[in-house]
């Protein structure tokens, strides 16, 4: 990306968050448009655990962000944890197979190729951009260094936003995102009084419960918060 | 190499050094005092950084008797540190001796203190300044033109690690902050459903249950859902008497 692009890039980035724009959204449309890749999504992580997404530019993208918050692994989880980038060229026949149960579904939904970049602060670790190709094929150098940039910006952007948030308290851009996950988390709260188990555990047993009945997990989480279900 | 040129080439890679290691803003600055009064046969050498209000405080000195003046120019606003930090530019007093008008208090108190000629040089990355170097000699005249140079090179140095020292810290900071909010929000919503089930009340029951609680003990939301989700306060210590 030359310099003049990516000033472009930064003031409209800036705009956006003046004018109340969906920050999110926006980054991820950017993303797209910089790196001629078929979708982007962006998730934010803390202590190991995917905390929701923040944005996603399409449908397919928003079943990858899917599969990895019910499945707990992915690009991205890995991505965030390596603090590296993470390439899958070809995700119906991987090198390696490195996400057994992410890969099946995801190539279902469209993905040919996924690729995770680490979201980073220093040496603080905020969560992941997850980019996807609808065919199998490699990142260009070019968009490798595209992305990267990205990846920055999408970080810079995260940190200004929170820099303006009440002490104690998520930005409000960015807790728009966050919110859909809530009943998963109230519905770990239950199952771990019930079974007298960690709430880690028990976000486990319902992610467990929702790949193996092959249902989205915040379906799964509403059965339990409405006492529909309860898990053995 | 000349001995004096390899002692410059040290100060700078003995600066970025310290950059990278455990930085210390005062240790880095007293390295930077102590150097000059070498490097340029200073009498005297000492730095002041500006606050977050933009007033001037003494960092570090290369002696004593630099630290009474500065102590002084900060006292009365008045010496080549605060007009150099004001204007961002170079100040330069040949003989002090003639400087009474320019600086009433610090002129003659620097030449009672043996004093006779003074330079600030600003702390400066493009717009921003923050702070001033502080160089005074026992003689009469002028630094030569190397010795200008070589003494912004340092405090430009000195100035970048400064700020990047501050950038890192807030973004730390901010860091550390973005976590906590985000962990905290996921772990009021785990409690949430522990004391539903627990206390067979609604969500919403449950979340006034928590904040009832936090807000009669004036403790965090937070914290309290951390103790109920970790078992480290019974959901009964929740129900209302």
């Amino acid at each position: 990306m030359d310099a003049t692009r990516l000033a472009a890039l930064l003031r409209s980035v800036d705009d956006d968050r003046r004018n109340g724009a969906d920050v999110g959204e926006r980054l991820c449309a950017t993303c797209v448009e910089v790196l001629g890749v078929a979708g982007a999504g962006i998730m934010l992580m803390s202590e190991g655990e995917h905390r929701g997404t923040l944005g996603v530019s399409n449908a397919v993208i928003s079943v990858v962000e899917e599969l990895q918050f019910t499945l707990g692994e992915g690009p991205c989880i890995d991505a965030y944890n390596t603090t590296l980038p993470v390439f899958e060229p070809d995700l119906g026949e991987p090198a390696v197979n490195r996400w057994p149960a992410f890969s099946g579904p995801a190539v279902d939904a469209g993905v040919g190729a996924v690729f995770g970049f680490p979201l980073r602060a220093g040496t603080a670790n905020l969560g992941a951009l997850d980019l996807y190709l609808a065919d199998p094929a490699d990142l260009l150098p070019r968009q490798v260094d595209d992305a990267t940039v990205m990846a920055e910006v999408i970080s810079a952007t995260v940190l200004s936003l929170q820099a303006d948030a009440a002490p104690g308290t998520l930005a409000p851009e960015l807790r728009a995102g966050l919110g859909h996950r809530a009943g998963v988390h109230q519905a770990s709260g239950m199952v771990s009084a019930q079974l007298d188990i960690d709430v880690a555990d028990a976000l486990t047993r319902i992610r467990a419960h929702a790949y193996t009945t092959n249902r989205p997990i915040n379906d799964v989480a509403r059965d339990i918060v409405a006492r529909r279900l309860r898990l053995a | 190499m000349a001995q004096r040129e390899a002692l410059l080439v040290d100060t700078f890679v003995t600066l970025a050094d310290t950059m990278v290691s455990d930085f210390d803003v005062v240790d880095f600055l007293s390295l930077l005092s102590d150097r000059c009064v070498e490097l340029f046969a200073a009498g005297a050498a000492g730095l002041m950084l500006a606050d977050s209000e933009g007033h001037l405080q003494l960092t570090a000195s290369s002696s004593h008797q630099m630290r009474l003046l500065e102590l002084l120019e900060l006292q009365d606003d008045d010496g080549p540190c605060p007009d150099a930090y004001r204007s961002g530019a170079r100040v330069v007093c040949l003989d002090l001796r003639d400087a009474a008008e320019r600086w009433p208090t610090f002129a003659p108190a620097a030449v009672t203190a043996g004093f006779r000629s003074a330079y600030a040089l600003p702390l400066r990355l493009r717009d921003e300044v923050i702070g001033a170097l502080n160089l005074i000699n026992t003689t009469v005249g002028p630094l030569s033109g190397d010795d200008l140079v070589a003494a912004q090179a340092l405090a430009d140095v000195a100035t970048i690690g400064i700020l990047q020292n501050r950038a890192t810290r807030e973004s730390q900071v901010l860091t550390g902050q973005l976590e906590y909010a985000l962990t905290s929000r996921v772990v009021i919503e785990q409690a949430k459903g522990v004391v539903a089930h627990t206390l067979d009340v609604t969500m919403d029951g449950a979340f006034d249950r928590l904040r009832r609680y936090s807000r009669n003990r004036n403790e965090r939301l937070a914290d309290v859902a951390q103790a109920i989700v970790t078992k480290t306060l019974p959901v009964d210590a929740l129900i209302l008497r």
